[in-house]
């Protein structure tokens, strides 16, 4: 058993220092400077956040300070952990800073451990990297670290493959690695985006008590600002390249100084908490009993056959009324989607009946189906892949039309497109463009038009703004709120953040594993809510104010504490 | 899904694949101009001879039910008889059979030795000219055919150079044919040179897009070093996508049996084939196509059997 | 294996499409591959040489020229002449035409047949997808060149035959790729959300599938092309070839293969080389093809 030790080059001076360091990469379309003139420090046992959006340069800058980048980057400037100069060092000198004095976690772990090794192996390996041991004691040590890092069964767990394990289980297993040899910087690049709340919020208790007990230095670059109110000391701001604010976390993120930090944690979407001590509010009057524009009802879907059978959706009922939004939330596995795609017609349930504009889908002919889907617009999640790249903007918008509006003339056509892409704020020009041509925030705002071209009265959107920055992702709500209120539309909004559900939906909806939690007003069941799942959900939700987070993650801890909420793998 | 359900479902689905192939042959055989009737009893034979001939042999009857009585045939293994040897020709196959697939099984595994570590090595050196020179080696492998290189082979190797024979082991017994290993050195390289340039190709993709996976990064971050992490690591990884191809290759390789037998006169099916063709032995050549394909989809078999063996995932169904 | 492993070295991949501009990055890409560009400047030079070629260097390739047999080469015949009498230089562009003309048509209808098959296969998917696949499985098994050998047995077939039977022998392998390339179209985004909001399939396959596969067709019709220019190289050799006195370039191997043991190396080298020259000619320029497009596929 290891003796907890210090961190492997205990310093005087910060662990990590970057001094005017730059990135340029060399593309096929030209040079792109990522990073410029970027001066920061962490010091030992300290946590600095790297916060920006999509293109900021922070995980760029997380890949330089240990040498990582790919072979088209070119690095300028200084960046020194622990005394050895990063920057143009010879790979072998890398080689023994790395895993060693200097770890790193990485943003994705589906993709981040070797399929075809197993676990242990894998940890075992970045042991005997940097100290003299045998097989069998690295194993063992694998082992012990899968404990400290809160796997359960270590022993069992060190044998299995990266495709055994969940999400969260990987990256325990990727810390594990990363801690192995007790390194005095740790770099964490976006460690739990990929992560259901729940996870992220276990993953980053794991993280502080680490750093606590060793005193490692932790530079934490993401996007999610409740992340930086909940584990850093210290932000610095990024954009376009460059740090544009530094400070201790309370004062940049409660006063924040640069315009830029200001509108950033503006457009973040804050979960409104319920004070403890207040009762749940009056309920608040249901909307008028309305045919329901969709309704679920009693709703199973079970894929496979036999002992592989997954059970997506079980007994799910729930009606979206004309003008409502109502918002499906749940972690990955709950059955969202699944929801989404019956509520389509995309996929027929096993089970119940799925009503559209109150026709039964699975009775209706194939003819009456297709005329009850003129009244429904999507918009998916990914940017990229919901707009055919060899059409045009003009022509994606227009498809709606061309499939049921057969005999508008191309004038008309080309009149309605330009109208809607007014009402989404888009510049009538873009309909000549190509989507590449377009950003991510663009390209979900034509997928808008497209869905509301014909004038729908359901929008069903899943993870509309999921894949967006968080400025970006205000904006296109915002568009969507305003356009709802214009046309009248009700809308299923399939959503994993809590927060922005809660500003738009009038009703929740809560899923999980397939089966309903608990469903009601969103004012009612996001700040009162009856079950304990719902609870952890909401407590594990970080919000960008350090003093409200310390606050809330005490009572969380506590509440796991005394058994009351549940812990996920 | 466990082994034995999930070779279960194979087989099936092997099974599936050699009916439809009797089926093609037994389409096959009663497509032939004048049918068997004219290939044993001569171009010279009458019409009452040819229809007293196909009544004695079934020949009259419905087509569904000569396929059955065909289909019987086969699980007796019986294959018919060749019209010009005369001999049955499931003994025929029985013999000639375990030389060509001595020299298909040599090709391949020299074909993988070879290929396999250069495509790794053309990876590491992607775009460098030593990477180029073999691409364009391997494609000008690819693009000759087999028996202009055979002949060429012969031309420099045994005429000019003296270092091989001309023709392959001609012995009738295995034993034999190893008894002259100097003789199998041109044949194995005709047949495996194809090889060699398609899976070093195969290796070569697999493990530029493996080099650039997460997982590489995360083992370098753990401080590993590059010619560990592409041995233990990326090799692997590689390994499956060019396994899963092996199988898809195995007609390929039998295809370039069939030309280096005849090339180099070694006496197995693929010659065997030849001559029967030339002399229009519709039973041998029938026969000889079911055993192949029989072969070809054993072989597609046993690489998904490596294939599971190899990568844990496959096992589970979640590739 | 000393060079430093760089993660990320493949270029930036984009997507596998060919918009306006997208074609003139891919075109630019192309121009990158060097072996790709040489590619096709060998595919031109062979296409002038045989269908131009003979406009300016006629040659008697019908008649019997006994006094002329065998010549080696020299300055009135550079590559020498035949068994015949041909000059072998204008016979290298007399059988280039149809090792060139057959290649390419048989290459094309594979990769029609195989396409339509696979686009079927791929978008209907359940156990008419299997049952497709299962004939394709089938007929993979069967190495081509004996099924060329047992036809050779039945019967020879004229010019447009031979197209036809090359094409049945070829299509199985664009069948699997587009297949392939179908069933990850069907899923994207753009197709479900047209599928949603009321589309027809045919819609969708017209509109999105079959255009956005356009770039993994073309690579594989130039890799069958290249497949198929060598097939009609074996067709003679197996004794399926055009009767004399035409011929192409793998009759003039096969019937030079004897002479080449006595020595006529001039009869066997040129249609040997023009052969190898252009099948690897168009297998580079697939090669540059499915790089600039950024497709999946044959190694």
């Amino acid at each position: 058993m290891t003796v907890t030790q210090g961190p492997a080059a205990p310093q005087a001076g910060p662990i990590l220092e970057l001094d005017d360091l730059g990135v340029v990469f060399t593309t096929e379309s030209g040079e792109v400077p990522a990073v410029r003139g970027v001066s920061l420090h962490v010091e030992p046992g300290e946590t600095l956040a790297l916060v920006g959006e999509s293109g900021s340069g922070k995980s760029t800058i997380a890949f330089a300070a240990m040498g990582l980048l790919s072979g088209n980057a070119r690095t300028t400037g200084s960046a020194v952990i622990a005394g050895t100069q990063v920057v143009g060092a010879r790979e072998s000198d890398l080689a023994a800073l790395r895993g060693r004095t200097a770890s790193m976690v990485f943003q994705e772990p589906a993709t981040a451990l070797d399929p075809l090794t197993r676990v242990g192996g894998q940890i075992a390996e970045v042991i005997r990297n940097h100290r003299e041991m045998s097989a069998k004691e690295a194993a063992a040590e694998a082992v012990a670290l899968l404990r400290k890092v809160g796997i359960p069964e270590p022993e069992k767990r060190a044998t299995a493959y990266p495709f055994q394990l969940s999400g969260g289980q990987r990256q325990r297993v990727v810390i594990a690695m990363a801690i192995a040899n007790d390194p005095a910087l740790l770099i964490a690049d976006e460690p739990t985006t990929a992560l259901d709340v729940t996870v992220q919020a276990e993953i980053l208790d794991l993280l502080r008590r680490l750093a606590a007990e060793t005193g490692t230095g932790v530079l934490l670059v993401t996007h999610n600002m409740g992340v930086v109110a909940d584990f850093a000391d210290r932000v610095a701001v990024m954009y376009r390249g460059e740090i544009v604010e530094t400070g201790p976390v309370e004062d940049v993120l409660l006063r924040p100084s640069h315009d830029y930090t200001r509108r950033l944690l503006g457009a973040v979407p804050r979960l409104s908490v319920a004070e403890a001590e207040k009762a749940a509010p009056a309920a608040v009057t249901e909307a008028p009993d309305t045919e329901p524009v969709a309704e679920l009802r009693d709703v199973s879907v079970v894929f496979g056959r036999g002992r592989n059978a997954v059970r997506a959706l079980d007994g799910v009922s729930l009606a979206v009324h004309p003008g409502q939004t109502l918002g499906l939330v749940g972690e990955s596995g709950s059955g969202k989607s699944t929801a989404s795609r019956v509520a389509l017609g995309l996929i027929a349930p096993t089970s119940g009946t799925v009503s559209l504009f109150g026709t039964d889908l699975g009775r209706a002919r194939s003819r009456a189906r297709r005329a009850l889907r003129a009244g429904i617009g999507v918009v998916l999640q990914d940017p990229v892949a919901s707009l055919d790249a060899r059409m045009t903007v003009g022509e994606c918008v227009a498809e709606p039309l061309r499939v049921h509006h057969r005999g508008l003339s191309a004038r008309d056509r080309r009149s309605k497109v330009a109208a809607i892409l007014d009402r989404v704020r888009l510049p009538r020009e873009v309909a000549d463009r190509a989507p590449r041509e377009l950003s991510g925030g663009q390209r979900q705002r034509v997928s808008l038009a497209r869905a509301l071209v014909l004038e729908p009265r359901l929008l069903v959107a899943d993870e509309p703004t999921s894949a967006l920055d968080v400025s970006v992702q205000q904006a296109v709500l915002e568009v969507i709120s305003e356009l709802q209120d214009e046309l009248g539309f009700a809308c299923l909004f399939v959503s994993h953040d809590l927060a922005v559900v809660q500003h738009f939906a009038q009703r929740v909806v809560v899923l999980r594993g397939g089966r309903i939690q608990e469903q009601g007003p969103t004012g009612k069941t996001l700040t009162h809510p009856e079950t304990d799942y719902t609870r952890g959900l909401l407590a594990a939700v970080p919000v960008p104010d350090p003093v409200v987070q310390r606050g809330r993650r005490a009572e969380r801890l506590a509440a796991l504490a005394a058994g009351r909420t549940e812990v996920q793998a | 899904m466990s082994t034995s359900k999930y070779l279960l479902r194979r087989v099936l689905q092997a099974v599936v694949v050699i009916v439809i192939v009797t089926i093609v042959v037994f389409g096959l055989l009663h497509a032939l101009p004048g049918g068997p009737a004219r290939g044993i009893l001569g171009p010279q034979a009458t019409a009452q001879q040819i229809t007293a001939f196909n009544h004695e042999q079934g020949l009259d009857k419905p087509l569904p039910v000569q396929y059955f009585y065909y289909l019987n045939q086969l699980l007796h293994g019986d294959l018919g008889t060749s019209y010009t040897l005369n001999e049955p020709v499931s003994q025929l196959i029985t013999e000639r059979l375990p030389k060509t697939l001595l020299l298909t099984v040599l090709s391949a595994v020299v074909g993988l030795v070879l290929a396999i570590p250069l495509g790794m090595w053309q990876a590491m050196r992607r775009n460098k000219p030593a990477d180029y020179i073999i691409t364009t080696l391997s494609f000008i492998a690819y693009s000759t055919p087999v028996y202009f290189l055979g002949l060429v082979l012969v031309l420099v190797f045994s005429q000019a150079l003296s270092w091989f024979p001309s023709q392959a082991p001609q012995g009738d017994t295995l034993a034999q044919v190893f008894s002259e290993p100097q003789a199998l050195v041109l044949p194995v390289v005709a047949g495996a040179a194809s090889m060699i340039a398609v899976f070093s190709r195969y290796m070569r993709a697999a493990t530029l897009e493996n080099l650039s996976e997460d997982y590489v990064r995360t083992a370098r971050a753990g401080g590993s070093r590059s010619r560990a992490i592409l041995w233990r690591h990326v090799f692997r990884n590689s390994l499956t996508p060019v396994v899963a191809m092996l199988g898809y290759y195995v007609p390929v390789l039998f295809g370039g049996a069939l030309v280096v037998e005849q090339l180099f006169n070694y006496p197995g099916m693929g010659l065997l084939f030849w001559t029967a063709a030339q002399s229009s032995d519709y039973p041998v050549l029938l026969g000889c196509v079911l055993v192949i394909a029989i072969a070809t989809v054993t072989g597609t078999l046993l690489a998904d059997i490596v294939q599971r063996v190899i990568d844990p995932r496959v096992k589970a169904g979640r590739a | 294996m000393s060079a430093v492993i760089q993660p990320g070295q493949v270029p930036g991949k984009a997507t596998a499409t060919v918009t306006a501009s997208g074609a003139r990055l891919a075109a630019r890409r192309f121009r990158r591959n060097r072996l790709a560009v040489v590619g096709l400047g060998v595919v031109a030079f062979f296409f002038l040489f045989c269908f131009v070629g003979p406009l300016v260097y006629s040659t008697d390739q019908t008649h019997t020229l006994l006094q002329q047999v065998n010549l080696a080469p020299s300055g009135s015949h550079w590559l020498g002449t035949d068994a015949v009498g041909h000059d072998v230089l204008g016979r290298l562009m007399y059988g280039g035409k149809v090792s060139l003309i057959v290649g390419l048509a048989a290459g094309v209808l594979a990769t029609v047949i195989g396409t339509l098959w696979g686009a079927v296969a791929g978008y209907a998917g359940g156990w008419i997808d299997a049952v497709m696949m299962r004939v394709v499985d089938a007929g993979i098994a069967i190495p081509a060149l004996f099924i060329l050998l047992v036809v050779s047995a039945i019967t020879t077939p004229d010019l447009t035959g031979l197209i036809v039977i090359l094409g049945f022998v070829s299509w199985l392998v664009p069948s699997r790729l587009i297949r392939a390339e179908t069933l990850s179209l069907k899923n994207r985004d753009y197709v479900l959300t047209l599928r949603a909001i009321g589309g027809t399939h045919a819609r969708a396959i017209i509109r999105h599938i079959l255009p956005n596969s356009v770039s993994t067709i073309i690579v594989a019709a130039t890799f069958q092309i290249a497949d198929a220019i060598l097939l009609v190289a074996y067709v003679s050799y197996l004794g399926l070839g055009v009767q004399p006195p035409s011929t192409d370039w793998g009759g003039m191997l096969s019937a030079g293969l004897t002479a080449a043991y006595s020595g006529y190396w001039w009869l066997i080298i040129p249609p040997g080389l023009a052969i190898i020259l252009v099948v690897w000619a168009f297998n580079a320029i697939g090669d540059g093809l499915r790089d600039a497009f950024d497709v999946r596929g044959r190694g």
